[in-house]
């Protein structure tokens, strides 16, 4: 059922969106950020999903108006996503250990040395 | 289409920029080869895209390229395309500017810190990505080069990750900057589900007229995410803290380069993708915003300690201006707002050099340590104050010049609207203005006049690269302040035609014909008048400035000015110590802190409000976005 991919991905979003601005715990924030990120993922992925139709790989002359496929070109975004999610995830989770070297902590509450 | 030789270099352009980044990585361990591939790399993106100045700018042509020889199909644009309009080669400029000059001023005032190898590839990644997201033709194609220019601004934030608040600062960022990117991932798909097409051009065509609840969602979605690389309130505080911690050279990016990605994504987004600029609901929108930034990041600044977060509010509140004045739209707020931001990629570049210079020099940018520099830096100081006249707006400099532009459209649409709003935010403007000058006169009297603090006896001037990079933007504000005239005719101007031609856009991509026969052509503006904007002579303001200038080196030389302060300070001898009481401090230095408490105290719930609002959390950050988010899509959603 495609709708439901829709709903579930949008609640994922606001899933993640709710988890960055409610934890105070910065791996917490992290997590927030990936969930929304798959959220996005699974919208993209539901966007080029034709029910039925085969996978888009076609040797040049096979391919006629007949041929049911899914989108491909969603397929290449969501992966170029998962890509840029996953640096996002490395990035951050890098900042969070050197932050816990230098503050001692990781509630956001008290990395707040930059503020006014 | 015709093949010219030049089609070819936007992409260059911006693979030169990835190629340098890419050496670095394998040569970086030299020094002088690092250096050279780094200079090469910018030096040959600026000169290509220079060399597309007489096509695109003079001759009005636009390019569309295709990657790979794949174009339309079926009326499909399956390719990926780059298309270079006069808007987009206007902002690649700016870029390709600020990149340059900021490579120059990097190699000695890197040279202190280790891994430089890797800051150089950061640097050249930086560049690339808003260099391929100005000159992009296809929507995601933005989302990846947004992608990777907020990763290295991440990094090059935290890369001096011993500074003050470094981490946190870039920590901060990536969160909210990925919210923003999140944004743009979802509304970008969403549009490809409705229309089927990532192309710019195509977009532009089939979704003008054909709007539902998801592309004015998707609409809602793109805005908010632009807008937070463009740093316009609510996202302000990311940009104070990132500048606060990132080295010079990179506040020059992140200020002039940066925010003119999102600036430049907002304008596309608004006058061509959507096309809903004529409505005065969306003219509101931005006005609005660019109002808010204008006036909320200048008081901030006034009660900044640091200097290089000092500069970065103002930097926000300078895109206030752009963007309220290209939320006119009107031929001429457009212009004014292009011409704005131009000037404020060259003066806010010097400003935060020059503060760099002090850091490099010194050691701190705290404005309560810092004074009297002027007699050991003079050089500096002396850029410094071109900047802070740019940016305050004095004749001759050229903030004067797309400030006063900007006052006269906003006023000008007050007049022709009827809409007693623009007036609001012409005034709005002004005061920003003034409290624009009153912190520049407390930056430098606080860190170029004053006493000099003993622990700073021995700071000497700062190299000649450091000083080259200044000189160059100081020169670059000071020509485009005395020939406003040249720079309309042949920079703003035609980028402000640019913005007006939706379908000439479309149909250099899509084949011509193509807009015409999908959608109904959007009303041309007209062709603006700039008689009232060339009353003022620039050139007999500068032979004023001059000549005061003048008059007082020759008192200053003369002696007169010297006697005065000898008899004050002449009984100051050690041996009458004695019948004086235990404090050894006669002259008391007034602080920056201290210059406008009359102010600040009749203000003080205003400041002290502000001052809690932005708390330094995350979550409080990331709750302003979300917040803005909703609100932006809810008013879009009633107004369409």
């Amino acid at each position: 059922m495609i709708l439901f991919n829709y709903v579930a991905s949008f609640f994922l979003i606001v899933l993640g969106f709710y988890t960055i601005v409610t934890k105070y715990n910065l791996v917490k924030t992290v997590i927030g950020l990936s969930i929304a990120d798959y959220g996005v993922n699974l919208l993209i992925i539901s966007i080029g999903f034709n029910p039925g139709g085969t996978a888009p790989i076609f040797t040049p002359g096979e391919i006629d108006p007949s041929a049911f496929f899914v989108d491909p070109i969603p397929q290449a975004l969501t992966l170029t996503s998962i890509v840029i999610g996953a640096c996002v995830t490395a990035m951050s989770l890098a900042l969070v250990m050197k932050i816990h070297e230098q503050y001692g902590t990781i509630d956001t509450r008290e990395v707040r040395r930059l503020r006014g | 289409m015709s093949t010219a030789l030049y089609q070819h270099f936007p992409i260059l352009a911006v693979m030169v920029l990835f190629l340098g980044a890419f050496l670095i990585v394998i040569f970086g361990n030299v020094k002088t080869l690092r250096h050279l591939i780094a200079l090469l790399s910018v030096t040959v993106s600026l000169g290509l895209l220079i060399a597309l100045v007489k096509p695109v700018m003079l001759e009005g042509e636009i390019i569309a390229y295709w990657m790979g020889a794949r174009a339309t199909a079926g009326g499909y644009a399956i390719g990926i395309a780059m298309e270079v309009d006069a808007l987009s080669l206007f902002f690649g400029l700016l870029v390709a500017t600020a990149v340059f000059v900021s490579c120059v001023y990097s190699i000695q005032y890197m040279s202190h810190d280790d891994n430089v190898g890797q800051y150089y590839t950061l640097f050249l990644m930086l560049a690339g990505g808003v260099m391929g997201l100005v000159l992009s033709g296809d929507l995601f194609n933005m989302f990846i080069m947004v992608e990777i220019l907020t990763f290295a601004a991440v990094a090059l934030t935290a890369f001096r990750n011993t500074a003050k608040g470094a981490l946190e600062a870039a920590f901060k960022y990536l969160v909210v900057g990925c919210i923003g990117s999140t944004c743009i991932l979802t509304g970008t798909v969403m549009l490809y589900a409705q229309a089927h097409t990532l192309n710019f051009a195509q977009l532009s065509a089939l979704l003008p007229g054909n709007m539902n609840t998801a592309t004015v969602v998707a609409f809602a979605l793109l805005y908010i995410g632009f807008s937070t690389k463009a740093f316009i309130v609510p996202f302000h505080p990311l940009a104070a803290d990132a500048h606060g911690a990132a080295p010079a050279s990179i506040s020059v990016l992140i200020s002039g380069v940066l925010t003119k990605s999102g600036l430049y994504a907002i304008i596309r987004l608004s006058y061509f993708l959507f096309q809903t600029m004529e409505l005065g609901t969306m003219q509101f929108l931005l006005v609005f915003m660019g109002s808010m930034s204008m006036f909320i990041c200048v008081t901030m600044a006034l009660a900044q300690h640091d200097f290089k977060r000092l500069l970065a509010f103002h930097s926000i509140s300078q895109i206030g201006y752009v963007l309220t004045a290209v939320g006119l739209c009107t031929a001429m707020g457009v212009s004014s707002g292009l011409y704005h931001a131009m000037n404020h990629t060259l003066f806010k570049g010097l400003l935060f050099l020059a503060a760099g210079a002090v850091l490099h020099q010194t050691g701190t940018t705290d404005l309560d340590k810092l004074g009297g520099l002027s007699k050991k830096m003079p050089w500096t100081t002396a850029f410094f104050l071109v900047g802070a006249f740019s940016i305050s707006g004095i004749p001759p400099f050229n903030g004067f010049a797309s400030k006063w532009m900007v006052y006269q459209s906003i006023y000008l649409k007050a007049v022709e609207s009827g809409n007693i709003g623009f007036l609001f935010a012409t005034i709005i403007a002004l005061v920003t203005s003034v409290l624009t000058l009153a912190s520049f006169v407390k930056v430098s009297q606080s860190v170029f006049f004053g006493r000099l603090p003993k622990e700073y006896e021995n700071v000497t001037e700062v190299p000649w690269g450091m000083r080259l990079a200044m000189c160059l933007f100081a020169v670059l504000c000071v020509v485009t302040g005395l020939f406003p005239d040249l720079v309309t005719r042949y920079l703003t101007q035609p980028a402000a035609d640019a913005v007006f031609n939706a379908s000439g856009y479309i149909n250099a991509m899509m084949g011509s014909g193509y807009a015409e026969s999908v959608m109904s052509v959007p009303a041309m503006a007209p062709a603006v008048t700039y008689v009232e904007v060339g009353v003022w002579q620039p050139v007999s303001w500068l032979l004023i400035l001059v000549i005061t200038l003048l008059a007082i080196t020759i008192v200053a030389i003369g002696g007169q000015y010297d006697r005065v302060s000898e008899s004050v300070s002449a009984p100051m001898d050690s041996k009458y110590d004695l019948f004086f009481g235990g404090e050894e401090s006669v002259y008391s230095q007034v602080g920056g802190e201290d210059l406008f408490w009359g102010f600040k105290h009749n203000w003080r719930g205003y400041f002290s409000f502000m001052h809690k609002l932005h708390s330094g959390i995350v979550n409080d950050y990331s709750l302003w976005a979300v917040v803005a988010l909703a609100l932006v899509t809810l008013y879009m959603l009633i107004v369409f």
